[in-house]
């Protein structure tokens, strides 16, 4: 397999442009990162080395305290369990990640009441949230949740799109009319004000809204998608094709498919900021994902509330731009880099 | 070059009056709002290892013919008859596998191939679409064919883009002979190229015809091209034929004043030699309107009233089964020059 030359070129000059080039290393680290999330913010230890055994906690089955000699059979608290192995000096220690704190929990303490403002001796370095959970760790978590969820988002609509339009496009006639029909009744529904409404009557988890929001949000794909093969298909190559005998089959998936995946890779960074917008106003208005589920647009919603506690908003507005603008740069940078105009001549 | 081709030589390809009408659509319900009448009439017979040449203007419906007669279109009507089957009356099976021996050169080498390919997948197609030999035979294969239309084994890692015009319409060759087809249909298969290049590829056409017994229908709007290819010569108008005669009369007697036309209007290399004058004024007329009678009447100098309404009809000029003319006046013997 021989990477195409135009196809090269592409890739070729996405590189050269570095801010979208870089961005696009930014967020894969940190795609990568927020998948290994519990290894960095989290309440159970790495690992504890206790009565020369050595445990790894972070992934499996919770521990009870018993284990390590404590009087109680739920999840060993690992903060306390490092406090005691240092209090009382031993060959046992523990090593915590760098925020020992899950997104979940909530830190109370006896004299004072959350929101609490960012410690670097508490390790909560954001501070925490209205209810004691550490922000940080629900910015990770909630940034893990709203790039899969819009990930899902993606491949659910680019599936039904990239089928559908290429069906409309290439088999045209009433099928495609009647779907060119569809989508555009389909465009005009308030996609928000359903989900909301839908929402009010059940509580959606991840699935539901996702699935609701891929069933709205599949039309625009769909028209780039049959347009583009439209065109595709009333080249002179699959004339030439048909007339080598090549099934129909054979023409989409080996020739019109390859040709147009240009077209919609373009189209993908921006679906990707979309959803994590949509994700996160539905949250912010409280008709997105279920409590206690991690989440930017609960954050959101807290901090405008809690404007004193100023650690909140500043937090998960500074995490939104940034996260943003780094998609946006990527999607401007593959757009330029792909622009279908600057390669119709070949010349 | 074009020796006349003995008559007893068996008909490979037989058109029947062959109609195809373009529906034109507009509005949110894609109604048909009129029809463009590309190809409206057509019948000729193409003989084993003979070369039919049809030419005439652009616009005349020469693409639409080569193309509905591959069953590439769907014909409106009529029958194409090839190998003695009726294209329109086989299964799609057996349709697929007859498309191995009626293949099509196009005038577009570089549209007409896949620009994400090499030339070596290009060429690899014909035979993995019809699941022939195995890899080292389809390599052996590909290799052969290179070298039949005078490229290197170099040249199959390479994409359509690295090649210059003449060479890609060689690719263009390469693919269509693949299979081994019978007939050819090389739809203006030089007029892209430049005309330095455009003999090269002519006579690679001709010794791949001596070599293998092809027959070809050998489209083009250039009646010195066309002549230079054919046996015998089919002159079209607004997708109709006008006259049909063996190469060399056409140039040495046109009938149809339409004919005259075109040929007077080929650049005479002789310079002491009167330049004919253009005879062929005004625009084609739109196959979406043509006009009633004869279809050439609105540009014909030797129009009667009889022609705008009347349409002649395609007929044996002076006895001779080889020639046909549709025109009312063909048996005046009137020049228009
Ligand atoms: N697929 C099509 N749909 C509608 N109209 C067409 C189509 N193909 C050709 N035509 C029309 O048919 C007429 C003949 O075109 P064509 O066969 O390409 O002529 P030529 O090859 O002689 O230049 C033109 O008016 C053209 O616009
Ligand atoms: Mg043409």
């Amino acid at each position: 397999m021989k990477i195409d030359p135009a196809t090269l070129k592409k890739i070729k000059r996405f590189q050269s442009i570095k801010r979208g080039y870089y961005s696009l290393i930014a967020i894969s680290l940190f795609i990568v990162l927020s998948l290994f999330a519990e290894l960095f913010i989290n309440s159970r230890a790495l690992l504890v080395r206790y009565d020369g055994r050595y445990y790894f906690p972070t992934y499996g089955e919770m521990i009870p305290g018993r284990v390590f000699g404590f009087d109680y059979d739920y999840e060993t608290n690992y903060r306390e369990l490092q406090k005691r192995f240092r209090e009382a000096p031993s060959d046992d220690w523990a090593l915590m990640p760098l925020v020992p704190y899950n997104p979940y929990e909530n830190d109370l303490r006896q004299d004072d009441y959350p929101p609490f403002p960012p410690s670097f001796t508490e390790k909560h370095f954001l501070g925490t949230d209205t209810i004691g959970r550490d922000i940080l760790s629900r910015l990770l978590y909630g940034f893990r949740t709203a790039i899969l969820f819009s990930l899902a988002l993606l491949f659910a609509t680019y599936g039904v799109g990239i089928s559908l339009g290429c069906l409309m496009g290439y088999l045209g006639g009433r099928f495609d009319l009647v779907f060119q029909r569809v989508i555009e009744i389909w465009t005009n529904v308030p996609v928000l004000y359903v989900i909301i409404i839908i929402s009010s009557i059940l509580v959606p988890n991840a699935m539901i809204l996702l699935l609701i929001m891929a069933f709205f949000g599949w039309t625009s794909i769909t028209w780039i998608m049959r347009t583009a093969t439209y065109k595709e298909k009333t080249r002179e190559y699959v004339l030439a094709l048909k007339a080598l005998g090549a099934s129909d089959a054979r023409i989409i998936f080996k020739h019109i498919l390859p040709n147009t995946l240009s077209i919609i890779v373009t189209f993908a960074p921006f679906a990707l900021s979309s959803g994590i917008v949509a994700l996160t106003s539905l949250d912010y208005l409280g008709f997105g994902l279920p409590a206690p589920t991690p989440s930017w647009g609960e954050l959101l919603q807290q901090g405008w509330s809690n404007m004193d506690a100023w650690w909140i908003a500043s937090a998960v507005i500074s995490a939104m731009i940034l996260t943003l603008l780094t998609v946006t740069f990527v999607g401007e940078a593959v757009r330029e880099a792909f622009d279908p105009k600057l390669f119709t001549t070949y010349e | 070059m074009n020796a006349p081709i003995p008559p007893q030589n068996p008909p490979l390809l037989s058109v029947i009056d062959l109609k195809m009408h373009f529906p034109v659509r507009g509005g949110v319900l894609k109604k048909t709002k009129g029809t463009i009448y590309a190809l409206d009439g057509i019948s000729f017979t193409v003989r084993e290892g003979e070369t039919l040449g049809i030419v005439g203007e652009s616009g005349c419906g020469k693409t639409t013919a080569g193309r509905t007669i591959l069953r590439l279109y769907p014909p409106t009507s009529g029958s194409v008859i090839f190998e003695g089957k009726d294209l329109a009356r086989i299964p799609k099976k057996i349709l697929r596998e007859t498309r191995r021996r009626m293949q099509m050169i196009f005038q577009d080498p570089f549209e007409s191939l896949d620009a994400r390919q090499t030339v070596y997948e290009i060429l690899e197609e014909p035979f993995l679409i019809h699941g022939m030999g195995n890899p080292t035979e389809r390599k052996e294969k590909i290799h052969q064919l290179l070298d039949t239309v005078g490229l290197q084994k170099s040249a199959a890692s390479l994409f359509p883009h690295e090649f210059s015009g003449g060479q890609r319409q060689r690719i263009g060759i390469a693919r269509a002979i693949a299979l081994n087809p019978r007939l050819i249909v090389c739809d203006e298969p030089v007029s892209a190229l430049d005309v330095s290049i455009q003999s090269q590829i002519l006579n690679l056409l001709i010794e791949l015809q001596r070599e293998r017994g092809l027959s070809y229908l050998f489209i083009s709007h250039n009646l010195a091209v066309v002549k230079y290819m054919s046996e015998s010569i089919i002159v079209m108008y607004l997708g109709k034929i006008v006259e049909h005669a063996p190469a060399e009369l056409i140039y040495q007697n046109p009938v149809h004043p339409y004919t005259q036309a075109l040929i007077s209007a080929i650049p005479v290399p002789d310079p002491t030699r009167k330049r004919r004058r253009a005879l062929l004024s005004g625009d084609l007329p739109s196959p979406r309107n043509p006009p009633a009678g004869c279809r050439f009447h609105t540009r014909c100098p030797l129009v009667l009233d009889q022609c705008r309404r009347e349409e002649p009809l395609l007929r044996c000029h002076e006895g001779d089964p080889d020639r046909r003319v549709a025109c009312h006046r063909s048996t005046e013997g009137i020049k228009i020059w």
